[in-house]
């Protein structure tokens, strides 16, 4: 059964992939115009710093999230203790919380007059003063809780496949438990924790969100401010640029990582229950996971109750706040559905044919991750203008923008599932006389619903989130909840507030729970 | 079934894009609107009792909605644009994305608050002052913003951080009053008296002098009206800087009003800014916030400082746009938190 290279499913996909690829087009249009003289002057003023203090941000959430989601991770995976079930699910419920309102929320709790600044007070005095979140120890400490649990995800799956016989192994070899730790099963979790840490720093790198309420000057904030405050879109785009190539350097890091790593992940072993805690050591898993949630999930939560329900009683949340909610509703699953469509087409393609091109393509369709929203919003309106301005103005441009923006989470998750389909089935399908599509349709998706399910969850709670690019492409005067979050918020009305941020985290339940239904198990 | 429900998808999508430009029929105006909802939707609703034209609120920051009416050009569904900073809608006139208003609506309004070519009106002003705590004594020699500099109020000061709006359009008025190597100098001495803590709103400076852990901020006047509404007995006072014969005068910026140039419905949309600059709506508009009024003869609440009183820099409102990036470069040198 030989086929031309490309084939429908390729021109298919690299339509997708062009679609996908127009705001990178847009950038680098944008930067070739700028002259050498003023990349020169970016280079001199700007981009060292800007360097250092991404790279900076970045190593800290990632050691931050490596150390909370492994922590929690080993422990939920490996012990057997009264709540576990539950602990699974709370640990993944920060991903409901947007980092910038994690931003609003903690430095509202540190004030003088805040809960942990009083906290802080009655335990230090005057001594030590309260800490200071408007620097990088601040915004690390935000997106460490905003995005470990992605790293909590693949780490728990992966310890509960992995073989424990080489652990046991190691045991009966005479190593204590702390070596076996380090040397048989964190590197047998590396394939997961690269894959977690690339969404990780992935998130650090396009986060505007936590880095513009703190101030941090990274390469998003940067080129915001470019854009908007100077309306450079040259310079802005010069920076994207840098941006750009940073990110994918570390993806191709990430990938070259990954497939060489994939000889560890071998043979299933007999999958063995996890041992039962002790009642004293069911005290200290409580309490350290109990502190990791107390920080990453109650405070908020509770700052939100608190404030929604003074919101509730001055009877502010009218018949426009439902409103808001169901505009959030539809514009997260209109994208979250577009994005699991096409991306099937990128990955079949490159788990059919894995050529330099396919990889090329999965490399693409990354793009609209790195970029910043705002810049990637520019893209599409200026794109929409030129060729569909029929489209222009409606849901139709804001949900383009979006799938672009979150079509790698798509395409990760659906390449995931798809690397285990068995060629033979598809194959047995096609023999007995099943049309392409049909065997699609029939035995192909029906074997990938998994990774499909979950690449519409991750698309549909991040779009929940968003900000940037919806507050500059949404239709006129429809407001989404991050929206309506972001001008109570700048009004200093953070009471108004809370009640949107509450719903986002309601909202993103009942996804959440299809996700994590598959894992109640074990 | 998933390909059935992205084909509904699909048609649903292009419907909700025909309605999207469809939406904006004969009785809606669409504003493009940098100021926050709650201080406009007031004299919104107003004038849709009046004239019974709806007024659709498009909010987002200033000059975020400047670059999308600058790369929308013609297609944009905008009629009007507000802004709470000169700069943005000078920006604007600049980049030829707004028209001019008619006499009759330009004129009601003080020749200083608007464009010289009548394509934004101003329509409430506010000034830069400082706020200061009452029980401190050894505040006299402070008179003028530059005084802020000055060592004796290290860590006793509060500012915003520099990427505000009203701070950057601040700092350009001083610059082109008093040259830029005195404003550097200022910035630099602000810098060295503040350390790393800058406020990210302005009511929290007013807090902080009012609670005495700062004694004496730079803020907009209403932040200091709207704290003493809440606690009358606060102890914090406003002071007018740089008054007198030698002084520099205060800052001003407005809030204001511009006509897109591409509005399909110019009649509504000059309707809109004449009950804007009307007595009704200007009362209306600047009293939510505790403004000042820009059509003179309509008075500021009677608690404000009388404008007639105080001494104003002799700067045109309509450098703030041209000259921000200058302002922006000196922050930037000094590395202004």
């Amino acid at each position: 059964m030989i086929k031309s290279k490309f084939g429908p499913l390729g021109t298919v996909a690299g339509m997708v992939v062009l679609t996908a690829a127009i705001p990178l087009l847009f950038v680098i249009y944008s930067s070739g115009q700028l002259s050498a003289e003023k990349w020169a002057g970016l280079w001199s003023s700007r981009l060292p710093m800007l360097l250092g203090n991404t790279l900076y941000l970045a190593t800290l959430v990632s050691i931050g999230s490596l150390v909370l989601g492994i922590s929690s991770a080993w422990l939920i995976a490996r012990r057997e203790f009264t709540g576990r079930g539950l602990a699974l699910w709370l640990m993944v419920l920060p991903l409901t919380i947007p980092t910038y309102v994690f931003a609003h929320i903690y430095t509202s709790l540190f004030e003088e007059q805040g809960w942990l600044g009083r906290v802080w007070r009655a335990l230090f005095g005057e001594a030590i003063a309260i800490p200071d979140l408007y620097n990088v120890f601040g915004a690390a400490w935000i997106l460490s809780l905003a995005s470990f649990s992605y790293v909590f995800l693949l780490a728990h799956a992966a310890l509960i496949h992995s073989n424990r016989a080489l652990e046991e192994a190691a045991r009966i070899q005479g190593a204590t438990p702390l070596q076996v730790f380090w040397r048989v099963t964190l590197p047998l979790l590396r394939p997961a924790l690269a894959a977690g840490l690339a969404v990780v720093v992935l998130h650090v790198l396009s986060d505007f969100g936590a880095v513009s309420m703190l101030r941090y000057q990274t390469f998003t904030l940067s080129i915001y401010l470019q854009m908007s405050g100077r309306f450079d879109y040259q310079g802005a785009a010069g920076l994207s640029l840098v941006l750009v190539m940073l990110s994918l350097t570390f993806l191709a890091m990430e990938r070259f990582f990954r497939t060489r790593q994939r000889y560890y992940a071998g043979a299933q072993g007999a999958i063995i229950k996890p041992k039962r805690a002790q009642p004293w050591e069911q005290v200290w898993i409580w309490l350290w996971l109990g502190s990791v949630l107390l920080f990453a999930f109650a405070l908020p939560l509770w700052w939100m109750l608190e404030l929604s329900w003074t919101a509730w009683q001055n009877g502010a949340l009218g018949e426009r706040f439902w409103g808001y909610v169901f505009n959030s509703l539809l514009v997260a699953f209109c994208a979250a559905s577009a994005a699991m469509l096409v991306a099937l087409p990128i990955g079949l393609f490159h788990v059919r044919r894995p050529t330099w091109l396919s990889g090329g393509f999965m490399n693409l369709s990354s793009v609209g991750f790195v970029l910043p929203g705002p810049v990637i919003a520019l893209g599409i309106i200026t794109f929409m203008l030129a060729a569909l301005p029929v489209l222009y103005g409606g849901l139709a441009a804001l949900v383009a923008a979006l799938v672009v923006r979150f079509l790698p989470l798509a395409v990760q998750a659906e390449e995931a599932a798809m690397q285990q389909l068995t060629p033979s089935v598809e194959q047995a399908g096609r023999v007995h006389g099943a049309g392409p599509l049909e065997n699609l349709w029939r035995v192909t998706l029906p074997m990938i619903r998994g990774g499909l399910v979950v690449a519409w969850v991750l698309v549909f709670i991040d779009v929940l989130k968003e900000l940037p690019a919806t507050l500059i492409l949404r239709p006129i005067g429809f407001d989404t909840l991050p929206v309506r979050i972001w001008i109570e918020a700048s009004e200093e009305m953070l009471e108004l507030a809370a009640p949107a941020a509450l719903m986002l985290v309601v909202a993103s339940l009942p996804a959440l729970w299809i996700l994590m239904r598959g894992k109640k198990g074990r | 079934m998933v390909k059935r429900i992205g084909l509904a998808l699909m048609a649903a999508l292009m419907g909700l894009a025909g309605t999207g430009s469809m939406a904006a029929d004969q009785e809606e105006l669409v504003v493009y609107s940098g100021r926050s909802d709650s201080f406009v939707k007031p004299v919104a609703e107003a004038f849709t009792k009046r004239s019974g034209i709806q007024v659709i609120l498009h909010n987002a920051s200033s000059t975020e909605l400047l670059n999308k009416l600058r790369v929308e050009d013609e297609r944009t569904q905008a009629d009007l644009y507000l802004s709470n900073d000169a700069g943005n809608l000078q920006l604007g006139s600049e980049l030829g994305l707004f028209q001019p208003l008619p006499d009759a609506s330009a004129k009601l309004v003080d020749a200083r608050w608007r464009a010289p070519d009548n394509t934004w009106l101003g329509l409430s002003a506010r000034a830069r002052v400082l706020v200061m705590n009452t029980k401190v004594k050894d505040l006299k020699f402070v008179k003028s913003v530059f005084d802020l500099a000055d060592p004796r109020l290290k860590g006793r000061l509060g500012i915003t951080n520099s990427a505000n709006e009203s701070f950057v359009a601040g700092a350009t008025v001083y610059m082109l009053a008093a040259g830029k190597e005195k404003t550097r100098d200022w910035l630099q001495g602000l810098k060295n008296n503040v350390g790393k803590t800058v406020f990210d709103k302005h009511g929290k400076i007013v807090s902080a002098v009012a609670e005495g852990k700062l004694d004496v901020g730079l803020v907009n006047h209403y932040y200091i009206y709207r704290h003493l509404d809440e606690q009358p007995n606060a102890p914090i006072r406003i002071l007018l800087p740089d008054q007198g014969e030698q002084g520099m005068g205060v800052a001003w910026n407005v809030a204001g009003v511009a006509v897109s140039k591409h509005t399909r419905k110019k009649d509504a949309a000059e309707k809109f800014v004449a009950f804007l600059v009307s007595e009704e709506g200007q009362k209306i508009f600047a009293e939510v916030n505790e403004e000042y009024p820009t059509r003179a003869g309509v008075p500021a609440a009677a608690r404000l400082p009388a404008p007639a009183s105080v001494k104003v820099a002799n700067v045109p409102l309509s450098k703030l746009g041209p000259e921000r990036d200058a302002t922006l470069d000196l922050i930037d040198a000094v590395g202004m938190p």
